[in-house]
C-alpha cells in the first residue's frame, strides 16, 4: 500500500487512512487528550505518509511501526509545542472511546490489543511507569525522575528492564502486530 | 562510552526519553553503528506496540476530506523538485560576471521595492530591512544567490563571507495556520541544514535574516520548504524554492 501511495495513488492513501486512522487517531488522544488538537496532528501525519511514503524501508520494520512512530512522534512534538498542557477533563476522553464505531476495531483486533495489555498487567509497577510517562507524556529520563521523586540511575535501569520484559512477552507475536 | 554503552541506550531511544546530551552522543554513534540501527529498529518496532495500549478513537470524517482535499490539491499541481535530487549548485565562481550582474539587477529590484514601500505603512521596517540587504550585497565578498518556484514565486539571498545572510522573498503563497517557510543550506550530498523560519506578508513578500552554519557557506544550494512554524531539523515537505544551478 505504501508503494502505490509512493507511486502518488490517491485511493490507496486513503485506503491507508481507513485502516489506521482509529488506532492513531486512538493513540494521539491519548498523547494529547484534546480532540482538535489531535485531528490535526492525525492530517499532518498522513499527508507526512503521502509525501514521504517513498522513504519507507520494509527491511527496517512493518508499515505498522513505521506509522506509529510517525505519529507518537509528531504527537509529542505537539504536546512539547502547546503552550498549555492542561489535559481536558476525564470525561472528554470517554466521549471519544462511546463514538467507536464496531467497524473502527476491524483492524486492530481486541486480541492484539489484549495482548499488549496482557504484557503491561504482567510488568511491575515501578517499571511500567518509567515507560509509560516517556511513551504516552513524552517525559526524558531525567523528568521522569523528578517525576517520581526516584534517582536518575534507578529509573534508567527500570525503564532498560521493562522494555526487556516487555519484548519478551510480546515475542512471537510479531505477525499479530504486522497488520 | 564504548559500543556496549550505547547499546544499553538504545530501548530508551527507542522510547524518546533520552535526555538531549545522550541522545545526540548515540544518534552519532548509530551513524556508524549498524549493528546499533538494527537493534534500534527491533526496539521501536517493541515501542510502537504500546500505541495498541491506548483506546481506538474515531477522528471526525471533515480530518479524511480535509487530508484528500491537500492531496488533490498536491496532485493538480507541478511537480516541485524532490530534494534526493538536489544537486550542487554550479556557481562556483563567486566574482563572476553573472554574480555581479545579479548583484546589480538585485540592487534595481530593491531600489523598485523601496519605491512600492513607500506606499505603505511598515515603510520604516521595510526600508531600514532593504537598507541592510543593499549593504550586504555590496560589502566585500558578499555572494548572491537566486532561488525560483512555481508559479513566480522567487527569493534572492545574499551573504557575507562571514555568513550573514538575508533572504527577500516575492509572489509567495500563504502558508497554511500553524506553517511556515523554512530556509535550506544544501551543501553536496550531505542532509539539508536548517535555517530559520519566516511568513511572507498579505502581498506574498517575506524577509528573512539568518546567521549561516559555517559548513553551509561551502557552495552552498539554498531551499526554501514549508514546515511547521516552529522549524523542522530535517525537511518535511517537497523544495517549495531553490537556487537555481548558473554558470
Amino acid at each position: 500500500m505504501l508503494k502505490a501511495i509512493a507511486a502518488r495513488e490517491e485511493a490507496a492513501l486513503a485506503q491507508l487512512y481507513d485502516r489506521y486512522r482509529t488506532i492513531l487517531f486512538g493513540l494521539l488522544m491519548r498523547i494529547l487528550n484534546n480532540r482538535e488538537e489531535a485531528e490535526d496532528v492525525l492530517q499532518e501525519v498522513f499527508l507526512q505518509v503521502w509525501r514521504k511514503a517513498a522513504d519507507f524501508d520494509e527491511s527496517r520494520g512493518r508499515p505498522f511501526t513505521w506509522l506509529v512512530t510517525l505519529a507518537r512522534s509528531r504527537g509529542i512534538d505537539r504536546l512539547r509545542t502547546l503552550a498549555s498542557r492542561e489535559r481536558v477533563a476525564e470525561a472528554g476522553a470517554r466521549e471519544v472511546s462511546e463514538e467507536i464505531s464496531d467497524a473502527a476495531t476491524d483492524a486492530f483486533k481486541s486480541e492484539q490489543r489484549g495482548l499488549v495489555s496482557d504484557a503491561l498487567a504482567k510488568l511491575p509497577d515501578e517499571q511500567k511507569r518509567p515507560i509509560m510517562l516517556a511513551y504516552f507524556d513524552g517525559l526524558t529520563q531525567s523528568e521522569i525522575a523528578t517525576r517520581l521523586g526516584a534517582p536518575l540511575g534507578t529509573v534508567k535501569t527500570r525503564m532498560r528492564t521493562g522494555m526487556i520484559r516487555l519484548r519478551e512477552l510480546l515475542a512471537g507475536q510479531g505477525e499479530s502486530f504486522g497488520f | 562510552m564504548v559500543h556496549e554503552d550505547y547499546k544499553e541506550m538504545i530501548p530508551a531511544r527507542a522510547l524518546s526519553a533520552l535526555d538531549a546530551a545522550e541522545a545526540q552522543a548515540l544518534n552519532e554513534h548509530l551513524e556508524n553503528c549498524a549493528e546499533c540501527r538494527k537493534e534500534l529498529d527491533e526496539w521501536q518496532a517493541t515501542a510502537a506496540a504500546l500505541a495498541l495500549d491506548a483506546n481506538p478513537a474515531e477522528p471526525s470524517p471533515q480530518v479524511r476530506e480535509r487530508i484528500l482535499d491537500e492531496v488533490r490539491k498536491d496532485l493538480s499541481e507541478p511537480e516541485v523538485v524532490p530534494f534526493r535530487s538536489t544537486s550542487r549548485n554550479l556557481w562556483s565562481s563567486f566574482g563572476s560576471l553573472g554574480a555581479m550582474a545579479a548583484v546589480v539587477l538585485f540592487t534595481a529590484l530593491i531600489v523598485g521595492l523601496v519605491v512600492l514601500w513607500r506606499q505603505n505603512n511598515a515603510i520604516r521596517t521595510e526600508l531600514e530591512q532593504s537598507r541592510e540587504f543593499v549593504q550586504l550585497v555590496t560589502s566585500p565578498g558578499a555572494r548572491v544567490r537566486e532561488l525560483k518556484g512555481v508559479g513566480g514565486a522567487n527569493a534572492t539571498v545574499a551573504y557575507d563571507t562571514n555568513g550573514q545572510a538575508m533572504l527577500v522573498a516575492d509572489r509567495l503563497p500563504g502558508v497554511p495556520q500553524g506553517k511556515a517557510y523554512q530556509l535550506w543550506f544544501i551543501v553536496g550530498n550531505r542532509p539539508p541544514m536548517p535555517g530559520k523560519t519566516f511568513a511572507p506578508d498579505s502581498s506574498g513578500k517575506g524577509v528573512l535574516k539568518e546567521q549561516m552554519p559555517r559548513e553551509a557557506l561551502d557552495s552552498p544550494v539554498f531551499a526554501v520548504t514549508v514546515e511547521p512554524v516552529e522549524g523542522s531539523t530535517a525537511p518535511t515537505s517537497p523544495i517549495y524554492l531553490r537556487s537555481s544551478a548558473v554558470n
